[in-house]
């Protein structure tokens, strides 16, 4: 079974090696004479006034936190779609069950509002 | 030593070296992408197990979802460097002696004199069609039923405790509804009001 | 693995309290502020009917159900009334403090109530993986419990603490239960301890990575107990988070604990007895001592329960590391007494408390019986149970696992329980003082609903009544351990 995954790995491998081969290539062979007016940050002409990162809104964690949970129930969809045909009516309730304990919470949060953008 | 046991050798080096990463940069953003290398890297070792499904969760769920608010959380927070890392340097020596005593441990017991390639012989690789997905999917929702609608019950908590404690909502929101834009007449809006022209005094 | 249908019948507590949680919380949103009222009253009839279900379910035999992941036998039957009893009582008194403290929403219910179904899992887990996801589940509905009121800096940081700790009890936990998976290769509870009995695992090669396993197991029951030295979290917590989380959290998840300790440790692991007493041992002299003395030091009240709860757990372990049948029965009786002693504890804090004003220092009670002499008695009847004087339950809980520990030849280590137990006495003796010797520094009437002062009364006369009877508890208790 692994043997199948074997083509991936090779594909990874290619994939770091390409990525990495240019910007060792250039950063071997390209000329390198920094000083601190080259390094330093620039902004327009003026000196940096504060740092890059800025807060995110809480708003895009509750999102973020939401789409996980959804997420993480599409992944137990993928082996009950495969052996469908095996399980047969138990496993189809068994599934119509889990997600219908989720909508419970769909409807709860469309409801509390928490998918509204104001 | 076979190729599936170098390709081992390779990843979880990697897993270690980026895990021991994660705990030690300074800037919390690299720790979070070290975390995802150490994710996939323990995803490959999860295949080399055959256990292709879960790795593949793995890198769908917690590479693509959670670390993307892993990420989030790390950059909403203002996160002071110096402040976290006061305590560092204080309690290294204690940490280190923690996590020697464990690594002794674990290495004593569960490491090649309990579970060698001698004691304990490896599996019999699967033929090229086995799917696991096909496996897990058999017993998950049959004989393991409960444990899987229990784990639909956690989900929902999740969902009710994340909204619970995120959600505020705002005093002025500057929602828009279209609908109510629609209905408004001119009588809502517009008032004529008659008057009498002032006389010039 | 063959498959057979499941049979739902045993399960019907558990999916009525799914189901009507589910209901609620989605009845909850179409509620107004002013008619909350309504989901307390169904979390109320919710708690109710799932008892008169139970016990119509009730009977001795063991039954085994969907592909042996759940169990119902006398000792899960015992524990989920025990379980729907108190959370019912812990909903009637934090009804007004909640109200006061803009607190009084749907999600304490519907998270009290998913709780409570985590803790009937676990219960009636019979296989790792279930006994695990109750745990999560319970947990989960706790750290949101804890961090509910979400502008308080304490009730924020003790949600922190109590999640980060919480998560490595749980790591810890399931990393054992992986090196246990790994030596018997079943998670299955009974065929786990039969894997290990049949091939004599306990003396064999893997011995030392099932002794691995257990250590881990016992780190994470320990944690979620609150056993020294993995105590850290008890105080802060129970200081941190409002008093009527810390009433939840103190008392009906201990009858949870107790119960993943007889399933982990006694069906599961019960062929490793002679290992495990050992650990229980120390742990279990440790807490008591700590408990104790510390407890002795502090200044405020929820901060000296919870040290009190520590030595409690002490001796819950006492009659838990027996491993005789007379034992696990004391040590279900302790668990149970424990939860009623302490929700009439916190329910006390509450009574007091008031918009604005927690009671949750000594000072508070100061002349208590001045100002009513009713509350005062209440009190002085629970305090002295907690600390096991004659005519109240607590002694005959504190009697029934020191007789159980004298029976299997541990006589010095039930010697030190009576010696840190009369430390014990101290403190609580202390608060009857402030109580009846010290001039009030608050005059202020005490106001409560009626139905809070009725249960809360009944709840201290039950602490007295079940002490000059208590016959009826332990035979309870006796038969539900087989």
């Amino acid at each position: 079974m692994v043997e199948n995954y074997l083509p991936i790995l090779v594909f990874i491998v290619l994939g770091i090696l390409f990525g990495i081969a240019p910007i060792l290539a250039g950063y071997m062979m390209g000329p390198s004479k920094p000083d601190s007016v080259k390094l330093s940050p620039y902004e327009c002409g003026f000196e940096a006034f504060e740092d890059a990162r800025m807060k995110f809104d809480v708003r895009f964690y509750l999102v973020a936190i939401l789409f996980i949970i959804f997420d993480l129930e599409i992944a137990f969809l993928f082996p009950w779609a495969v052996v469908l045909d095996e399980i047969g009516m138990f496993g189809l309730v068994a599934m119509a069950v889990f997600l219908g304990i989720l909508v419970i919470g769909f409807i709860y949060e469309w409801k509390k509002g928490a998918l509204e953008w104001e | 030593m076979g190729f599936e046991q170098i390709v081992f050798y390779i990843f979880s080096a990697i897993l270690v070296f980026a895990a021991g990463m994660v705990i030690s940069v300074r800037n919390p953003v690299f720790a979070a992408l070290f975390l995802v290398l150490a994710f996939f890297t323990s995803a490959v070792i999860w295949i080399l197990l055959e256990a292709e499904f879960l790795a593949l969760t793995l890198v769908l769920v917690y590479v693509g979802a959670v670390m993307v608010l892993f990420l989030f959380v790390v950059m909403m927070l203002d996160i002071n460097l110096a402040v976290l890392k006061r305590g560092f340097r204080r309690y290294l020596p204690v940490g280190f002696v923690v996590a020697f005593i464990m690594i002794v441990q674990l290495v004593l017991i569960v490491g090649p004199e309990q579970f060698g390639l001698d004691k304990v012989e490896s599996p019999t690789p699967r033929a090229a069609d086995y799917s696991n997905t096909e496996e897990l999917g058999r017993v998950l929702y049959t004989v393991y039923v409960y444990p899987f609608e229990i784990a639909s019950v956690i989900l929902l908590v999740a969902i009710i405790a994340a909204i619970a404690l995120t959600l505020r909502k705002r005093k002025h929101p500057r929602f828009m509804s279209p609908e109510q834009q629609i209905k408004v007449r001119r009588e809502d809006r517009l008032r004529i009001v008659k008057m009498k022209s002032e006389t010039k005094l | 693995m063959s498959f057979e249908m499941p049979d739902f019948t045993p399960a019907i507590p558990e999916i009525f309290i799914l189901c009507m949680a589910c209901f609620i919380l989605v009845a909850d949103l179409f509620v107004s502020d002013d008619k909350r009222v309504i989901t307390y009253l169904m979390s109320l009839a919710t708690l109710v009917v799932a008892a008169m279900i139970t016990i119509n379910l009730h009977s001795t035999e063991t039954v085994y159900t969907f592909s042996g992941t759940y169990v119902k036998d006398a000792m899960s039957d015992v524990l989920k009334l025990f379980i729907y009893l108190i959370t019912a009582v812990v909903f009637v008194y934090s009804r007004g403090y909640l109200s006061e403290r803009n607190l009084f929403k749907g999600e304490f219910y519907v998270l009290g109530l998913f709780g409570v179904l985590g803790m009937m899992i676990m219960v009636s887990a019979h296989n790792f993986l279930t006994i695990y996801l109750g745990l999560e589940l319970l947990s989960l509905c706790l750290y949101a419990l804890v961090a509910l009121q979400r502008d308080s800096i304490f009730a924020s940081e003790a949600a922190m603490k109590y999640f980060v700790l919480g998560a490595i009890a749980s790591g810890l936990l399931l990393y054992g239960m992986s090196l246990l998976y790994g030596v018997a290769g079943t998670l299955d509870i009974t065929t786990f301890s039969n894997v290990i009995t049949a091939n004599n695992l306990t003396g064999g090669e893997y011995s030392t990575v099932l002794a691995l396993g257990m250590v881990m197991v016992i780190v994470g029951i320990a944690f979620k107990l609150g056993a020294v030295p993995f105590h850290m979290w008890v105080p802060d917590i129970y200081h941190g988070a409002p008093t009527a989380v810390t009433l939840y959290i103190g008392s009906v998840p201990k009858l949870a604990a107790f119960a993943l300790i007889m399933r982990l440790l006694v069906e599961g692991l019960g062929e490793l007895h002679a290992q495990w007493q050992d650990i229980l041992i120390i742990m279990a002299i440790l807490s008591m001592g700590l408990g104790n003395i510390v407890a002795i030091a502090q200044a405020n009240i929820k901060r000296m329960l919870a040290y009190s709860t520590i030595s409690h757990v002490g001796f819950l372990l006492l009659g838990i590391l027996a491993g005789t049948k007379e034992g696990y029965s004391a040590a279900m009786f302790y668990t149970i007494v424990y939860t009623i002693m302490t929700v009439g504890g916190f329910g006390m804090v509450l009574l007091l408390s008031r918009a604005g004003f927690e009671a949750d220092k000594l000072d508070d009670y100061k002349g208590l019986n001045e100002r009513s002499p009713w509350s005062a008695i209440m009190m002085l009847i629970l305090m002295f149970s907690m600390a096991g004087v004659p005519p109240t339950i607590g002694f005959y809980a504190k009697f029934s696992v020191i007789e159980a520990i004298i029976n299997v030849d541990l006589i010095w280590l039930a010697a030190i329980a009576v010696i840190f137990s009369v430390i014990g006495v101290f403190y609580y003796i202390r608060i009857i003082k402030l109580m009846y010797f010290d001039k009030p520094l608050d005059t202020s009437p005490i106001t409560s609903t009626p139905d809070m002062r009725l249960i809360l009364s009944l709840n201290s006369l039950a602490v007295l009544a079940l002490g000059i009877f208590p016959g009826s508890l332990l035979a309870v208790c006796v038969a539900a351990i087989t």
